[in-house]
């Protein structure tokens, strides 16, 4: 019973979220198909009146209003161009269902990826850049959470983006996956970086991504997980060519009681890699060889020392591949290689 | 016949006489736990006088003492300047005495012991060839009854050497995974209810470490 109603009420939501059609849009309410049909006529389909809803073309009051909500008004004069990035390729057979006369809207497909394409540039220079000794897979896992499909809707929702979206639920067919709202969604600001990008430059749609996606906060630190963080440890220090590391009590009470707690520290020769707590000895030492990997991987460079690559192209409109004025760009020192693949025998790099 | 001294009664009084109350038999009485001021003594405690004061005038000195607290340092950490020492260039300073290590270094040879001095110093020597295509033999032969521990024991190394320089196939790695697994699934079938809690609540724990 809980679920059936959970349903209906997301359901009731998304009709509420869609587009709420404007009577001053509408030459004739309610529609012809709505009413009875003839008892001889050929169309025998029921009327759906969400199917109608959703068919309606939205209004460029709506597009304008949300041009200027998130400032970029100056860009989009055209509100055609907002349609066009708001519009799914999932729309296309609803419409020609629907008006199978009229000539067939512009989609968002090559746009989202284009702007996919340049969102996960920029994001990927500034994590990069940030964090220098990141592994690669926690790179990309900030750089999913910054940019990726699940970001992307959250964004288009905070933007107010629902009901200007057109779209048709799919369902998975055996060469492509099920379009779902949030896939949907996700298409529209990375069309609208792709946008800006035509637009205006290259610059101007990093500014866009990072007011957008990348000031949203990411927790690194729970990204960062080790299955062995001791013997991580252990290639590391190797890396660098320092000591074995080897741990040592720096402090402990309670040993024979019910609730030890010990505080072991890590050292290279007579460096102090890190330190970590724990009810056990095992358990401090884990804990210590885990901040001892945090504290070389979340390393973070000075925001006032970040360079980003992308300040080496034009700044100017036009075409990036002709030359213009550039932005100051200083490459930044290369950084010792920090990153840690357990190799065996018969298998290539696992971590 | 009594000898009036008061003085000396006096005195006898005070030193028999016991702070705490005999405790009562049978229980486990023991005397309240006072825990000793921490700033006094402390080594890592800051002492500042401020008013020296004259203590036969009435006028009491004033100090003030800053013990900061004993938390983790931080691992928040800068390319300028970082926390971890490994991105920082080698200071070659082996002045400073270091805390004991966890465990101690199992020594080969009798005079060489745990003194915080190198691991060079305390590894066994290296393997002779033969020795080795010996262990490599053993292993080949037969893994469960030759297995790392038994081997490492046999040619005094450790059971990780004895993993790197003689492993086993991927076949033969299932193989004896599975009847090991089997072997400690038939002991842990053997285990009591309560035996069976403890265990499982000592395996959440680690997962949360």
């Amino acid at each position: 019973m809980q679920h059936t109603s959970r349903r209906l009420v997301s359901t009731a939501t998304k009709l509420n979220a869609s587009n709420s059609i404007s009577p001053s849009s509408l030459s004739f309410f309610p529609p012809k198909e709505a009413l009875k049909p003839p008892a001889d006529s050929f169309e025998k389909d029921a009327f759906l009146p969400t199917d109608w809803a959703a068919v309606q073309p939205t209004p460029s009051t709506a597009l304008n209003a949300f041009a200027h909500r998130i400032g970029l008004a100056s860009i989009f004069k055209d509100t055609d161009v907002i349609r066009q990035a708001c519009t799914h390729e999932s729309y296309l057979p609803l419409f020609r269902k629907h008006h199978p006369g009229k000539a067939l809207p512009k989609t968002n497909k090559q746009l989202a990826a284009l702007g996919n394409s340049l969102m996960g540039m920029f994001a990927t220079e500034w994590v990069n850049g940030r964090y220098p000794h990141l592994p690669t897979r926690v790179m990309k896992s900030v750089v999913t959470a910054h940019v990726g499909p699940p970001t992307c809707e959250s964004v288009a929702r905070e933007m107010g983006a629902s009901p200007l979206l057109r779209w048709h639920r799919t369902p998975a067919s055996e060469t492509e996956p099920p379009v779902l709202h949030a896939d949907a969604m996700a298409s529209i600001p990375r069309s609208l970086t792709a946008l800006i990008y035509q637009e205006r430059s290259l610059h101007v749609a990093r500014k866009f991504v990072h007011a957008y996606f990348i000031s949203r906060q990411v927790d690194l630190r729970s990204m960062l997980k080790f299955t062995n963080p001791k013997t991580t440890l252990i290639e590391l220090t190797k890396k660098f060519g320092r000591e074995t590391p080897k741990s040592r009590l720096l402090s402990e009470t309670g040993r024979f009681s019910n609730s030890p707690v010990f505080v072991v520290g890590i050292y290279s020769g007579a460096d102090k890699l890190g330190e970590g707590f724990g009810a056990s000895l095992k358990m401090a030492e884990y804990r210590a060889a885990e901040d001892s990997l945090h504290r070389v991987y979340l390393t973070r460079r000075p925001d006032d020392m970040l360079q980003l690559p992308t300040s080496t192209f034009p700044t100017g409109l036009g075409d990036i591949f002709q030359k213009g004025p550039e932005a100051d760009y200083t490459a930044p020192e290369p950084v010792p290689d920090s990153e840690v693949l357990y190799y065996s025998a018969d298998r290539s790099a696992r971590r | 016949m009594h000898t009036t001294r008061p003085l000396s009664f006096v005195a006898t009084i005070s030193r028999s006489a016991p702070k705490y109350r005999r405790p009562r038999p049978g229980t486990a009485e023991r005397p309240p736990y006072r825990a000793g001021d921490p700033l006094v003594g402390n080594p890592k405690a800051k002492v500042t006088k401020l008013v020296e004061g004259a203590p036969e005038l009435g006028q009491p000195e004033l100090t003030f003492i800053h013990r900061p607290p004993p938390s983790a340092p931080s691992p928040f950490s800068l390319t300028t300047s970082p926390a971890s020492p490994l991105l920082v260039p080698k200071n070659d300073s082996t002045t400073t005495r270091l805390p004991p290590l966890i465990r101690p270094i199992k020594s080969v040879h009798s005079e060489q012991t745990a003194s915080g001095a190198g691991a060079a110093s305390s590894m066994p020597p290296r393997m002779s060839d033969a020795d080795l295509e010996k262990l490599q033999e053993l292993r080949r032969s037969d893994p469960f009854k030759y297995s790392r521990a038994k081997l490492a024991e046999m040619f005094n190394c450790t059971p990780a050497f004895v993993g790197m320089v003689a492993p086993l196939t991927k076949s033969q790695c299932k193989s004896t995974h599975k009847v090991l697994g089997e072997k400690h699934e038939r002991s842990r079938d053997k285990w009591s209810e309560k035996h069976s809690i403890v265990m499982a609540i000592r395996k959440k724990r680690k997962e949360l470490w």
